[in-house]
């Protein structure tokens, strides 16, 4: 799993990385593009486009007919039926590319998560740490211990939460780091990814987990920590980022959904797809 | 039907709800629809006020003479330094108004921080008041209002920077007293001084604790005291919010927090809607967001500080009053209204409370005197950073920056400096009896940034609203009432027990006292059951004038009173007719008691005040004048606010209205 979040995290940085000082929205704006162009293109590949057309035609015939014979009950009932199903067959038609589509919009979300999700915390700001144990580890009494990258301080003594099995710290940045943070646990020792970046669009992995299927895809940022770890995950508690646009802000995901579809309904046609 | 409500026993706390709690609902106040902005007129002259609150002359000439306000010094010597004359009575509401208008309270209609409703006898609060929304639609529980409610300023008369709009010079206003809501202006102005916390109180923090403990919900302030549970390291507890305007009983709105505690470090982390955050021993959080909600789509946002003061053996955290949100104000604290969100996001949160320092919390011991500093440091900080940004910005016209620190602290620390006050402590006192010496020089620090950044041109005005004294002994004016025969209780009522009139018998009272500094005759037409004929008013208002001027402290062998002004002859203007009938200008160390404004009968004529808030501005104007420092000569002997109004409309060559008594100073 980490080889394939590797790749695709590697494919995004080439395409968002020369974006990192310009303002956030030139790379929403490319990677939107690229993916109504990804999805154009495994849509008109997977998809049965003489159905779909089909359907739709017949979609459209059956709306023109329900207007026709609007005061013929019988055949209005009739034709809403056929609509019915040709509405069905045009939702089959879509449910293999749909199917596909899904395996790679995924694992560019959870990237896209990465670059958009969080920023860095400005010199002076605190946040907070957040390491979680298995449910097997008695967090007071484990031999804890925090180390900080010159840039970071770690501001607060360690905080345990027996019932959550959690112990928490708060950090400030003072300056830049390219050091990870390290966290001792009855002198084994974890590291954890912490970014300063100042750019304006730069990957920030907050959370690095347990090796697990299911929680690798949705924390790509890191490699996972080994299975017999007794970390459940470590989290930083990093600020929302949001992408402003006329004083409105938008969260990144509404932002990329919006362009996305705006990209993919107006290229359908110079591409020759039927959606 | 008020009076059925007094005598079914209303209580302090159904009092405060039935003035205050109807605020909430006014959280549907129409926004601004469009923007607006401040005059544009390039005056090439350029005015800046300082305005400190409650500066004294005599400390401000002493810490001068000592070397210490170095900038209050250049000033003075470069221009005028003189005593300014101030209200009757001096309290601040008063007295900004004063300056606001340039008139008397006779023209703006503020005499004293809490009037009377003549109709129930009961105080209100004098400078704003909140009307729910007028037609609502009613659904089962909830009330869907169909109109906005409506907060209303009731200072009367014009500012003068709605003057100076008249004449399209810019002005902007920061957070003078008297303004909440803001009148409706294009200059840029935000309210200070009145303006209520998100609950529509003065303040009212709250205070978690496993302690036994309890504190005053005072008149549109205090604290409540919530008894909680450490249990497995772990409290859960629930702030306070609005009230819910939109469901029935409008029930109060709350967020519900937990608070994790390490097993053994000093140290917890707060966990409540979106915010997370670790707090040591000893800290203060910094401004949270927190959101109450009325409905899934309605809420308001306010916010707060947090203080964890101990994590063990007991648990004890401090939560501020919730102010409003600069940044999404649920009610009106600014002009235009994208003024505050303009500096919301320049600075983040502030405090937008009138009163920002939270004396009530000392006064309880809430908060200890340290810990209420580091707190006042806060709203020090957070003014210095926003003047630094205002004079930046000045360009023209006239700039009015307040500050509320120098109010705020003597209060509270006068005690520590007077070493005859009822409430001096020698050892707290040669900790913090530099308190107030150190906020004046901070005042010069403020002046000194002021001085290095306007040019030579500006016109520079440092002004106070008054000056400062001991309170160390407090009057019960109702109990003199009483005990002249002026104001008559039920029989058999005990008067210690009587609070809000609540046992008076009106049908033979002649005179009862509400507010700091005021007294009305029961008077027949005006209040619901006057007594007093219209022609035996002036008579009896001289005669009780003239007795209260004779009271002698038998302790002290002082004078308690040393002017009872009678609002016929000392006020002027259009709302002479509602002003108190006297107004008590109580002598030099002397001020109202805790009890008596709000309709109580202590059974000491004059008690001891043992209390933290010890200095106080209650007295005849004459013994606190406030301060006056210009760079321009000052041309008249002994001016007062209402001159420094007319003073500013003179430099920019405007003619003076008619209604602004003031002569120029300059």
């Amino acid at each position: 799993m980490w080889w394939l979040n590797w790749i695709v995290g590697f494919v995004v940085q080439i395409i968002l990385l020369p974006f990192a000082r310009m303002n956030p929205w030139m790379g929403m704006i490319v990677i939107s593009l690229l993916t109504a162009l990804l999805m154009l293109f495994i849509y008109k590949k997977t998809s049965n486009q003489a159905g779909i057309k089909q359907a739709k035609d017949r979609i459209k015939a059956y709306i023109l007919e329900m207007r026709l014979f609007q005061n013929d009950f019988k055949t209005l009932l009739a034709t809403q039926k056929d609509l019915f199903l040709a509405n069905a067959r045009y939702l089959a038609y879509n449910f293999k590319p749909l199917l596909v589509m899904i395996v790679p919009i995924f694992l560019l979300l959870a990237q896209m998560n990465l670059w958009f999700g969080y920023r860095s915390p400005q010199p002076g700001e605190t946040f907070l740490l957040k390491v979680r144990f298995i449910k097997a580890m008695e967090v007071d009494k484990l031999n804890l211990d925090l180390e900080a990258p010159l840039g970071v301080v770690v501001d607060s003594p360690v905080l345990r939460i027996i019932d959550e099995n959690e112990a928490d710290w708060r950090l400030k940045i003072e300056g830049e780091t390219s050091q990870p943070l390290v966290i001792s646990v009855n002198g084994e020792r974890y590291l954890k990814e912490i970014s300063t970046a100042r750019n304006s669009l730069s990957r920030i992995s907050t959370v690095r987990i347990k090796k697990n299927l299911w929680q690798e895809l949705l924390y790509p940022g890191e490699k996972p920590l080994p299975a017999d770890s007794c970390i459940q995950k470590i989290e930083l508690v990093y600020p929302e980022q949001r992408l402003v646009f006329l004083g409105i802000k938008f969260q990144w995901l509404v932002a990329y959904f919006l362009l996305s579809i705006i990209f993919g309904i107006t290229l359908k046609g110079w591409f020759r797809v039927e959606i | 039907m008020e009076k059925e409500k007094i005598d079914e026993g209303l209580n302090r706390r159904e009092f405060l709800q039935l003035i205050l709690g109807a605020s909430a609902s006014l959280l549907l106040t129409p926004k601004e629809a469009f923007l607006r902005t401040s005059g544009q007129k390039e005056t090439g002259l350029k005015v800046l006020i300082l305005g400190f609150d409650g500066l004294d002359p005599v400390l401000t000439r002493r810490f001068m003479d000592e070397g210490k306000l170095p900038y209050f010094k250049k000033l003075a010597a470069s221009g005028s330094f003189l005593s300014l004359r101030s209200s009757i009575p001096p309290q601040s509401p008063v007295a900004w108004a004063n300056f606001i208008t340039g008139t008397n309270p006779g023209g703006h209609a503020i005499f004293d921080f809490v009037h009377r409703d003549p109709k129930n006898y009961l105080p209100v609060f004098s400078a704003s008041q909140s009307l729910p929304a007028k037609h609502n639609l009613k659904l089962g529980n909830l009330i869907l209002p169909l109109s906005g409610g409506e907060v209303k300023n009731l200072r009367k008369g014009r500012a003068f920077w709605q003057i100076l709009e008249d004449y399209d010079i810019p002005a902007t206003v920061f957070k003078i007293p008297s303004n909440y809501p803001p009148v409706e202006t294009k200059q840029r102005t935000i309210s200070g001084m009145g303006t209520p916390d998100l609950k529509g109180y003065y303040g009212l923090f709250n205070y978690y604790t496993n302690e036994y403990k309890t504190v005053t919900e005072e008149y549109g302030g205090g604290g409540r005291v919530h008894d909680v549970f450490v249990i497995g390291n772990r409290v859960e507890a629930r702030i306070p919010g609005p009230n819910n305007p939109f469901k029935k009983g409008n029930p109060e709105t709350y967020v519900d927090f937990k608070v994790f505690i390490d097993p053994v470090n000093p140290v917890a982390k707060i966990v409540y809607q979106d915010q997370e955050f670790i707090l040591k021993e000893k800290e203060w959080s910094g401004w949270k967001k927190i959101r109450f909600d009325f409905l899934p789509t309605q809420g308001v946002s306010g916010i707060c500080m947090f203080y964890l003061k101990e994590v063990r053996p007991k648990f004890k955290l401090y939560v501020s009053p919730i102010n409003i949100d600069p940044a999404e104000p649920a009610l009106p604290i600014s002009t235009p209204d994208t003024y505050s969100r303009e500096l919301a996001k320049k600075f983040g949160p502030f405090f937008t409370k009138g009163l920002p320092a939270d004396t009530a919390a000392l006064e309880n011991d809430i908060l200890d005197e340290k810990e209420f500093l580091a707190q006042d440091e806060i709203v020090y900080q957070e003014s210095m950073a926003m003047l630094e940004d205002e004079l930046r910005n000045f360009r023209s016209g006239v700039l009015f920056y307040y500050f509320s620190n120098t109010d705020q602290r003597q209060h509270m620390f006068f005690r520590l400096i007077d070493r005859d006050h009822p409430a001096y402590d020698e050892k707290l006192a040669s900790e913090f009896g530099q308190v107030i010496e150190k906020t004046y020089q901070q005042m010069d620090k403020a002046l000194q940034m002021a001085m290095e950044k306007v040019d030579r041109n500006t016109v520079i005005i440092v002004m106070s609203d008054h000056g400062f004294n001991p309170f160390r002994r407090g009057f019960n004016l109702n109990t003199w009432l009483l005990q002249n025969g002026y104001h008559r209780l039920e029989p058999g009522a005990r008067p210690e027990e009587v609070t809000l009139f609540q046992r008076t018998d009106w049908s033979r009272t002649k005179a009862y006292g509400v507010g700091l500094n005021a007294l009305y005759v029961n008077l027949k037409g005006r209040e619901s059951q006057g007594i007093v004929e219209p022609k035996e008013k002036e008579s009896l208002i001289r005669e009780l004038a003239h007795k209260l001027e004779q009271i002698v402290d038998p302790k002290t062998g002082e004078r308690v009173i040393l002017k009872a002004y009678v609002s016929q002859d000392v006020f002027s203007g259009a709302y002479v007719n509602e002003a108190p009938d006297i107004i008590l200008g109580f002598n030099r160390n002397y001020r109202i008691s805790w009890n008596s404004p709000l309709g109580n009968f202590p059974r000491e004529l004059i008690e001891d005040n043992l209390q933290k808030w010890s200095g106080d501005h209650m007295s005849a104007p004459e013994v606190i004048p406030g301060i006056l420092l210009s760079n321009r000569q000052v041309k008249l002997e002994n001016p007062a606010l209402e001159d420094v109004t007319a003073g500013i409309l003179a430099l920019f060559g405007l003619k003076i209205p008619p209604e602004i008594t003031g002569k120029p100073i300059f």
